[in-house]
């Protein structure tokens, strides 16, 4: 792993060297790991430790650490914390990338950026476009790589993280180098540096300038190159960071052997050699190495060229063995990739041969299909438009029904026949209040009848007039509450009229009806997405004691809005479904409709 | 105290109105009450009233009928009717006040409060001329519209009427010829009366006349060239609904 690290700075991935001081912190550790021991309670603060304790060994132990963030990531799912749950996916997704394992890391990554999305901490999201976009670097996916950077950089400049705009514009920079682009990368480099001066950042400012020697040594402009490295290894030095100035020395001593001044590489390769000892770097060791190597061979001390050389082999090969894992995944898919063309590319040239042999009989053949091909569409066409036809017919229908499912002459009997009982019982003021409502009611169910869509707040509107008029009707204390979600605008939320009147009317006559005592109706309205949930649950005797309601025979209003439903589906290409759950006591009926906004 | 006749061909909605507006004894004298169009006419002339209520069905004739055959109206006119859509939105585009049946006795108290006010007698010749030119054919569609401006009832064709834009509770109507006027009601409001005719609400805050489309410019939702010159923007949303009117006119 440490190779992995040391690999990312190799790679002029300057910025992952943050992480570094987080090292081996044991004590720290240690202590974190009592208080997990003596908080055995499965809830935020235990996750909160696991993840710290994560957090200190991803770089010393990451496959120890594996253990404890799979159980911060079922405890924060469990408790329902999902900042928590994503916070422990990006941790996750930490472990694999020190690891190595870019696929599992990048699935951790992304799933934790889903969760992310919907939690509006935009820090949060930008650090795992960072993730991601270093992920892609890694794979030389360039194109993705900088696509996440790109939203790294807006996001930050979005909040006003300079920081984090330093990281993005220097990664973005050093894509551009690695594809040639190396005036563009420059420029972004420029730009991180003016941003690290205006906040006073020591570290990015040295490590961007060390950037800057790399951008102009693949531009072959040695000179600029050796002042940019000169001034890194300086600032390198004021900092105390051996990590950048061990690198910048080495690069030193490259431009000095390419320039053919072996003295001067001598001295810079000694001096970062000594320095990536002190840090245990081994690939700068590698790079000082090959420096002396070169210098040595230069100035004809074979014995000395050859034992820096085996040094530098030794060296040099544990560091590939990560950079090679990475090559051969990559070249293993463009070998497959290749593969597949060929195969193509021979297919091609073998129906080409036939091509040009069976021409002639071809000739018939093709007469003959497309003759059976006209035959074939004419049939097809008919078929087509006996299927719109059909198709509108049950739109048709449908509409019918569900008027004539909302004008229940259940309904509007019952609640005559509940006025006239009012009347007789000399309670002329319920009668009318009673029948007043009834025909507004009435009213509004014949002129939303001929709408596909109304309203989210109409619809609802009529839902508790329906509901009061079956309160009188009962004569039994019904009560029901509307919860809407804040983030609904009921105003510019359209539903298909009276949608949820069936599952009411169910729970009414069914539920609460048959039931001795009072009842409770909760109509809830959630927005999941790009989905609509409505509920409506109730207090009554639930589905097993209804008699008349057999499972699979579900009430005609129901079976209506089901085909209601379909079509809706139909037409928007959506998954519309109603789905039943007998509470303990009564009933709750989830229905999903596709969100439609009015504007 | 209003002189009013009522107007009905049936008993008991001539029984419940009496018996909802003996609550207004005060205001409202209920000095005739007729069944049919010929009694009716003979009545209004003999009285000359203040008020009638006036159901649209006679048996087979109409309010509307009574009303051609008067030569002169200068008395309010409260119609009421059970259920006929047509006739509701016309007295809505006459700016005509209505009751529908059964009557709800907080819409009559607004009636009679409006009627206590006497602010609508001036424009009400006015108000049954514009009834009478949109219901002059049953199949076409209404011509005229009442909307309320600060200085009164304006009359307005709706032919004129290139756009309007919704301002809060206010409405901004621009019309043929630069005119514009501000009405204390919603774009709701208007986009109720107007959207079965040729127009459509593009957007929260726009609803056009399609008549007066120079051009459409393609895009996400697009916008339109109103031939008054103003971009107008299409909603997303709105954007397939707007295609399919737009064929269909």
């Amino acid at each position: 792993m440490m190779h992995r690290l040391i690999n990312k700075i190799g790679l002029s991935i300057l910025f992952l060297i943050i992480s570094l001081i987080s090292f081996s912190q044991e004590e720290v550790q240690d202590s974190i790991l009592e208080n997990l021991r003596a908080h055995s309670r499965k809830d935020s603060i235990r996750a909160k430790l696991l993840m710290d304790i994560t957090k200190n060994m991803t770089y010393t132990n990451p496959e120890k650490a594996f253990g404890y963030i799979e159980e911060a990531i079922v405890i924060t799912s469990q408790i329902n914390w999902q900042k928590g749950t994503a916070l422990a996916l990006q941790q996750k997704g930490n472990l694999y990338y020190v690891m190595a394992n870019n696929l599992e890391a990048l699935d951790a990554y992304q799933q934790a950026l889903k969760i992310s999305q919907k939690l509006d901490d935009k820090i949060f999201e930008a650090s795992l476009y960072s993730n991601l976009g270093n992920i892609y670097a890694d794979l030389k996916e360039n194109e993705k790589a900088l696509e996440k950077y790109q939203v790294y950089l807006s996001m930050a400049k979005l909040l006003n993280k300079k920081s984090d705009q330093v990281r993005a514009l220097v990664n973005i920079g050093l894509i551009h180098i690695d594809i040639e682009q190396i005036d563009k990368g420059i420029s972004y480099f420029d730009e991180a540096l003016t941003l690290s001066r205006e906040e006073n950042n020591d570290f990015f400012i040295t490590a961007i300038i060390n950037n800057l020697g790399i951008a102009y040594k693949r531009k072959k402009n040695y000179k600029k190159a050796l002042e940019y490295y000169q001034e890194a290894s300086e600032l390198a030095l004021i900092i105390k960071n051996k990590y950048i100035e061990a690198s910048a020395l080495n690069s030193i001593g490259k431009v000095n052997i390419l320039l053919e001044n072996y003295d001067i590489a001598g001295i810079n390769g000694k001096k970062a050699l000594k320095l990536a000892q002190e840090v245990d770097a081994v690939e700068w060791q590698a790079d000082s190495w090959k420096v002396l190597s070169t210098v040595h061979e230069h100035q004809g001390n074979s014995k000395k060229a050859l034992s820096a050389y085996k040094n530098y082999i030794q060296f040099k090969d544990s560091v590939l063995g990560e950079e090679k894992k990475v090559e051969l995944t990559r070249k293993d898919m463009q070998f497959q990739l290749e593969k597949q063309e060929a195969i193509a590319n021979t297919e091609i040239k073998r129906q080409s041969f036939i091509k040009n042999t069976a021409i002639a009989g071809s000739g018939l053949l093709l007469f003959v299909t497309i003759f059976g091909y006209i035959l074939y569409k004419k049939k097809r066409d008919a078929l087509e438009g006996k299927k719109i036809a059909n198709f509108n017919t049950k739109v048709a229908e449908t509409e019918l029904k569900a008027l004539r499912s909302q004008m229940n002459p259940h309904f509007i009997f019952n609640s005559l026949n509940s006025i006239s009982d009012y009347m007789a019982k000399h309670d002329l003021d319920t009668a009318n209040d009673y029948l007043l409502k009834f025909s507004k009611l009435t009213r509004s169910i014949l002129e939303n009848s001929e709408k596909k869509w109304i309203t989210l707040n109409e619809d609802l509107k009529l839902m508790e007039l329906y509901i009061q008029i079956e309160t009188l009707r009962l004569k039994k204390k019904l009560s029901y509450k509307i919860k809407i979600d804040k983030d609904i605008d009921t105003v510019n939320t359209l539903v298909p009229p009276l949608i949820l009147q069936p599952f009411i009317e169910n729970s009414i006559w069914h539920g609460i009806g048959k039931k001795g005592s009072n009842g409770h109706i909760q109509i809830e309205i959630n927005k999941e997405n790009e989905t609509l949930v409505c509920i409506v649950e109730d207090d009554g005797i639930g589905r097993r004691e209804m008699t008349n309601i057999k499972p699979d025979n579900t009430s005609l209003g129901i079976k209506i809005t089901k085909s209601r439903l379909d079509i809706i589906n139909q037409l928007k290409e959506t998954n519309g479904n109603i789905k039943m759950f007998d509470k303990v006591q009564g009933l709750k009926v989830e229905l999903k409709l596709p969100l439609e906004l009015r504007f | 105290m209003l002189k009013t006749i009522i107007i009905d061909d049936e008993q008991h909605c001539v029984d419940r109105i009496s018996k909802l507006l003996s609550k207004y004894i005060i205001t409202l004298d209920i000095v005739k009450i007729c069944t049919n169009v010929d009694d009716a006419k003979k009545a209004i002339e003999l009285i000359e009233p203040d008020v009638i209520f006036l159901d649209v069905h006679l048996h087979q004739e109409t309010g509307f009928e009574l009303l051609k055959q008067l030569s002169n109206i200068d008395f309010e006119i409260i119609f009421t009717t059970a259920y006929d859509s047509y006739a509701v939105d016309a007295f809505k585009f006459s700016a005509l006040d209505y009751l529908l049946k059964p009557i709800d006795e907080d819409d009559l108290y607004c009636t009679i409060e409006k009627l206590k006010k006497k602010t609508s007698l001036k424009d009400i010749s006015k108000k049954v001329e514009v009834l009478f030119h949109n219901l002059e054919d049953r199949t076409t569609q209404f011509k005229k519209i009442a909307i309320p401006t600060l200085e009164g009832l304006s009359f307005i064709k709706i032919s004129d009427i290139i756009r309007c834009q919704s301002d809060i509770n206010y409405t901004h109507i621009f019309l043929e010829g630069n005119k514009k006027i501000m009405v204390a009601k919603t774009l709701k409001h208007f986009e109720g009366l107007l959207e079965q005719h040729h127009f459509f609400r593009t957007h929260q805050s726009h609803l056009i006349n399609l008549y007066y489309i120079d051009k459409y410019i393609k895009g996400k939702g697009g916008y339109v060239l109103m031939s008054d010159g103003t971009h107008i923007e299409v909603a997303v949303r709105r954007k397939d609904d707007f295609m399919n009117k737009l064929s269909s006119i």
